[in-house]
């Protein structure tokens, strides 16, 4: 299958040093070093997936652009990914093409976010994604570098370059790299990929256009009652303009809701109800950009349009009393696509 | 590593594809008789910036008429109907951002 001719443009170097500076100059990586993306190991990143070199992977409309194969490979070289990593950023890659991810606009837009890919299922284990200890830090290559490709992708074939066409007044670190996966040895609940309607053999990745993380110290009790006070609180700190709403418990405050016996939709109930504030608030803290938006400015108005989009899981290391919120950004819809992997 | 004349080869990640350049629509030699499409994108303040530059024009030409469409937002695309429906009734379009 990967016989096919590979047509992307082809330089030559004398060696590794030239490679790198060559890719920095022309603005094609993100400021790192790259691993040079030879013929090679693009081949045996479309081989693992059994992906011809010219399969379309995405097509985003505003821009016209057919993401294929052979170009989210080199970029996923480059990032330093593994070939078994490779179904992970080709269905994220699909995702941030599904029009309602927005890809254009959050590429764009002075905002800043960034592309959280969040990885749920066993295929995370398989290729030794971390859950655990510091997953949002660096260390671990599968989140490391999976994360890099989506965002060299971005970068280098979207266009979406710093300071040309992405407009972002601060940018956001995770514009390197914003990758983890979804502990499932931590609470009773259904995995974040049954939640999206998969079954439970399946893996599925998420991508979020994604605000920085806020964590959330909880201490003082172990009644959610209490400790999920503190997460909505947070969670207006995030404003009334942000699609949905995810909340990572750590497996410490999982035990917790566990303990007591909260479901999934309690939580997301109890977090909705509290992060609301009357419209006129909002308005006076200046979160609004619209005020007519609301009519009745003593309406309850919420982080989020209702329970069902905040998302919950668990994930982190075994110590500590944290939780953390990240806030999708309110022109886009986080997607999540099953992980398709060649037996 | 590929070697090639002892050369280290590399693929390039950019999109090679060719759109063809674009090209701007054809431009009148005069607003006279024109009717001008004035086009928000919702940020604020952008339609009153629209009718300040509308004003401007009306001093300057004997414009037809104005024509006047919100898209909603400044980060989703316009309805594609909606902007042919608008795209029909005007002649020369002015679109315009504002905070």
């Amino acid at each position: 299958m990967t016989s096919q001719n590979l047509t992307s443009l082809q330089h030559q170097f004398a060696d590794w040093e030239q490679v790198q500076e060559y890719y920095l100059g022309a603005n094609l990586t993100d400021g790192l070093p790259i691993m040079p993306p030879t013929e090679d190991r693009v081949r045996a990143m479309l081989e693992f997936s059994g992906l011809p070199p010219d399969q379309i992977i995405g097509f985003e409309s505003i821009r016209q652009k057919h993401i294929t194969a052979e170009k989210v490979a080199i970029n996923a070289v480059m990032a330093g990914c593994r070939p078994e990593y490779f179904p992970v950023v080709t269905s994220a890659i699909a995702a941030c093409c599904e029009p309602v991810f927005n890809l254009h606009a959050s590429s764009t837009s002075t905002n800043g976010v960034t592309v959280l890919v969040l990885v749920s299922g066993d295929y995370a284990q398989e290729i030794g994604m971390n859950s655990s200890t510091g997953l949002m830090g660096p260390s671990n290559h599968a989140n490391a570098s999976i994360g890099r490709a989506v965002n060299l992708v971005k970068t280098n074939f979207y266009g979406s370059i710093p300071q040309e066409m992405d407009n972002s007044t601060f940018g956001h670190p995770g514009k390197y790299t914003f990758c983890f996966a979804e502990n499932l040895d931590a609470g009773n609940w259904p995995s974040l990929a049954v939640d999206k309607g998969f079954d439970g053999s399946s893996s599925a990745v998420t991508v979020v256009a994604a605000y920085s993380p806020l964590q959330v110290s909880v201490f003082g009790g172990k009644d959610p009652e209490s400790f999920l006070a503190g997460v909505a609180h947070a969670m207006i700190g995030l404003g009334p303009s942000v699609s949905e709403v995810f909340v990572v418990l750590s497996p410490e405050v999982m035990q917790y809701v566990d303990e007591a016996g909260w479901s999934k939709q309690q939580v997301q109930e109890f977090l909705w109800e509290k992060a609301r504030l009357p419209a006129r608030e909002w308005i006076a803290w200046r979160r609004v950009e619209h005020p007519d938006r609301f009519p009745d400015k003593d309406q309850l108005v919420g982080c989020v349009a209702d329970p069902s989009r905040i998302t919950l899981f668990a994930a982190g290391g075994a110590a500590g009393v944290y939780v953390d919120v990240i806030g999708s950004w309110g022109n886009s819809r986080p997607v999540t696509r099953k992980i398709e992997v060649r037996s | 590593m590929t070697n090639l004349e002892n050369k280290l080869v590399t693929l390039d990640p950019r999109d090679e594809s060719d759109h063809g350049p674009a090209l701007l629509a054809p431009r009148p030699h005069t607003l006279d008789g024109k009717t001008l499409g004035l086009l928000s994108n919702n940020k604020p303040h952008s339609e009153e910036l629209l009718q300040m530059i509308a004003t401007n024009i009306r001093e300057r030409y004997g414009i037809k008429g104005t024509v006047e469409y919100n898209k909603g937002s400044h980060q989703w695309p316009a309805n594609s109907e909606a902007l042919k429906e608008f795209a029909a009734k005007c002649d020369v379009a002015i679109h315009a951002t504002a905070e």
